[in-house]
């Protein structure tokens, strides 16, 4: 699967993109956690066989938290999350899950070791990698989506294999199979390819320059008088309007 | 070249992320120029050997585009920037630049040749590549710099990964599909790549993905949530 680094810093970017007014540190943590989530099914696959990238890669959990979360929001006449964790908790509860599909799903099933998008109720890892491209001499060129592939899948995509046949190999897990394997030699990867360090630098540099400390407003007592009035005038800082 | 529509998925992620609300319409439309600009070095390719992935994707013009915004807008007592554009247009500007170096520039880093990093300062191709891990055998293990110490006279090499330079170098593109220095009879054929691997069609669904969600959100708390 992904590196679990990298996971974390397309989380850390949709977390950045999408929380708007709701974003602070408390909210960028949820995120980041709901993008991690899924790999823990790594763990699960010491005690269910085949279950990395399956269990909680599925679309069943996502779907299902997705369905619950807009009948809460939108339908019901009082929202119980909107009451507890206010309108900042509903846009947390929202793009968590986004960062679950996208951040924590996504880089596994396109290019990545695959997901077994339907399990339990189908076994296949899918796989969506390939190209698309248009070319002078064979026009538009996709090898992304195969109808009628070989293979145990019914999705249009790559089929890698079952959980009976395809095992991943984990930190957590080396061998993709139940039970402990205390000797085995068990690697960690942080950054798998030179994109993913691009992605994980990426993400470092935006939460360090979103995070920095105001240079205007209420530290303006120590700094004005120093940074003159260039300070008031701010350089786009200036705090949200809410409500 | 990684495809202009993959720099541009990337792009959109990360200036979404830096400007937030911010981010308009015609903040999304100054970050697609920048993002399509730096790739007209294909055409002058045409007349300078080497010059894609190397006019347009040095880190020199960001590098200085920096400094002088920096100098201007902090360090000077009236700043020509200011006294035209916004405050939220010079953080536009930044965001752009932001996203030119790590969505454009870094990505091309890591493809194919790589970039000419510091022309016209130096003139070397560098490509990134390597992985980091934790291996209970070896430890941490990186690979995408070598760094090694001949133990006879402890010089030190450090090897990041040069391509070339202008001279032996061809990123073969659009304008340009093959290498000129070859000599081929086959017909051309010109690749125009939207997205050629499954990590970058991942780039391309995420940055469509936050444009579409952030027109699906509310502005800001209705219910005065805070």
């Amino acid at each position: 699967m992904a590196p679990t680094l990298v996971t974390a810093a397309f989380g850390a970017l949709l977390a950045a993109a999408l929380l708007g007014a709701a974003f602070d540190r408390r909210s960028v943590a949820v995120v980041v956690a709901a993008a991690v989530l899924p790999d823990l099914d790594a763990v699960a696959s010491l005690v269910v066989p085949g279950a990395t990238n399956a269990l909680l890669h599925a679309v069943w959990l996502p779907v299902a938290a997705g369905v619950v979360l807009y009948w809460d929001t939108e339908r019901r006449g009082v929202s119980r999350l909107r009451e507890r964790a206010g309108w900042r908790g509903v846009r947390t509860a929202w793009v968590a899950l986004a960062a679950f599909l996208v951040a924590g799903v996504g880089p596994d099933l396109l290019g990545g070791a695959g997901v077994n998008l339907l399990y339990p109720l189908h076994d296949a890892y899918y796989l969506v990698d390939g190209g698309l491209l248009f070319s002078t001499r064979d026009g538009v060129v996709q090898t992304f989506v195969t109808v009628g592939a070989q293979g145990p899948g019914i999705l249009p995509f790559e089929a890698l294999g079952t959980t009976e046949s395809y095992a991943i190999p984990t930190f957590a897990n080396p061998d993709g199979r139940p039970g402990l394997s205390l000797g085995a030699e068990r690697e960690l990867h942080l950054v798998r390819t030179g994109w993913q360090l691009v992605v994980v630098a990426a993400a470092a540099a935006l939460l360090t320059v979103r995070f920095r400390p105001a240079r205007s407003g209420r530290t303006a007592g120590s700094e004005a008088d120093a940074d003159g009035e260039r300070s008031v005038a701010g350089d786009g800082d200036e705090p949200r309007v809410v409500g | 070249m990684v495809s202009t529509v993959v720099h541009a998925g990337f792009a959109v992620l990360l200036a979404a992320g830096l400007l937030d609300d911010r981010f308009d319409r015609r903040a999304l439309a100054l970050l697609l120029v920048v993002v399509v600009v730096p790739e007209a070095d294909t055409f002058l390719g045409l007349f300078m050997p080497g010059a894609h992935r190397t006019v347009g994707h040095t880190l020199v013009i960001p590098g200085v585009a920096a400094l002088l915004l920096y100098y201007d807008t902090r360090v000077r007592e009236r700043s020509v920037v200011r006294d035209r554009l916004s405050a939220r247009w010079i953080a536009v500007a930044w965001a752009a630049l932001f996203a030119h170096v790590f969505a454009h520039v870094a990505l091309d880093w890591v493809h194919l040749d790589g970039v000419n990093y510091l022309w016209p300062l130096r003139d070397q191709f560098l490509r990134l590549d390597g992985a980091v891990l934790f291996s209970t055998a070896d430890g941490f293990v990186q690979t995408f710099v070598d760094l090694r110490i001949d133990p006879a006279t402890g010089a030190r090499t450090v090897d990041a990964g040069p391509t070339g330079t202008t001279e032996t170098v061809h990123v073969n593109n659009p304008v340009e599909p093959r290498d000129p220095d070859e000599a081929t009879e086959e017909p051309v054929n010109r690749i125009f790549p939207v997205a050629n691997a499954g990590w970058r069609l991942h780039l391309v669904g995420t940055g469509l993905f936050v444009l579409a969600a952030r027109r699906l959100q509310s502005r800001g708390p209705r219910d005065g949530g805070e």
